[in-house]
């Protein structure tokens, strides 16, 4: 059941909370995040910078944005864009990403791998492979149960539960 | 294995997140924000172009580059 807040700042909170929670995870890093106005639409949050995840040579990067919007149930974040990317030994692995404003025409969720396959004039890297939206819990899963990142915290199954059930 | 406490946040006054934008602009791609910017809602630079302009580009607030 999607989690609703009495107040927007309230609702703001329950969402860097759960984010902050879910990215120490896998890193120590801290997250930036432009201040929360209730006038300022649309917001951003980020971590710092691209983080080492601990148990080899992986890496995250994390961006999000979102607004926070009100139904007949009181308040809460929806997210607007995303960029999640897991590296591996200094270059990018996969990355999910959800830009639907600006010039791209890309604008449904998509991702790419760094995979040196050439189809056709096209590196299959370049190219934009449909997903549906990717939540963040998502990507610290994968990060931790198939590519082997060691988890910081021993909570961090229930941390994702929470997370994918919002 | 402890649990550990929460990461920290730091939030950023729409001024310090301008002079962010910036820093990681000059950084990731060796231009100032201000540039890049107006580079991209001008076309001259897709936000597919590489992981380092995506990223970049998703600092900037949406309003900055909506069509």
């Amino acid at each position: 059941m999607p989690r609703r807040s009495k107040t927007p700042a309230e609702a703001v909170e329950h969402y860097r909370g759960r984010t902050v929670r879910l990215l120490s995870c896998v890193t120590s890093v801290h997250v930036v995040a432009r201040a929360y106005h209730l006038s300022d639409t649309p917001h951003e949050l980020e971590l710092a910078d691209t983080a080492k995840m601990h148990g080899g040579p992986l890496s995250i990067d994390v961006a999000e944005e979102y607004e926070v919007r009100q139904d007949a149930d009181g308040w809460r974040v929806a997210i607007l864009g995303y960029l999640y990317a897991i590296g591996y030994e200094g270059r990018e692995l996969v990355s999910y990403h959800w830009h639907p404003s600006g010039h791209s025409p890309i604008t449904w969720p998509h991702m790419h791998v760094a995979a040196n396959v050439q189809v056709g004039d096209r590196w299959l890297g370049k190219v934009h492979l449909p997903t549906g939206p990717v939540g963040l819990e998502r990507v610290v899963a994968l990060a931790i149960t198939e590519l082997g990142a060691k988890p910081l915290r021993d909570d961090w199954e229930r941390l994702i539960r929470e997370a994918a059930a919002r | 294995m402890a649990t550990r406490t929460d990461n920290e946040i730091r939030e950023l006054s729409p001024e310090e997140w301008d002079q962010r934008v910036d820093e990681q602009a000059r950084k990731r791609l060796g231009m100032s924000g201000e540039e890049f910017e107006r580079r991209l809602n001008a076309g001259e630079i897709d936000i597919d172009d590489s992981p380092d302009v995506t990223r970049v580009a998703m600092m900037l607030p949406l309003h900055a580059t909506q069509k």
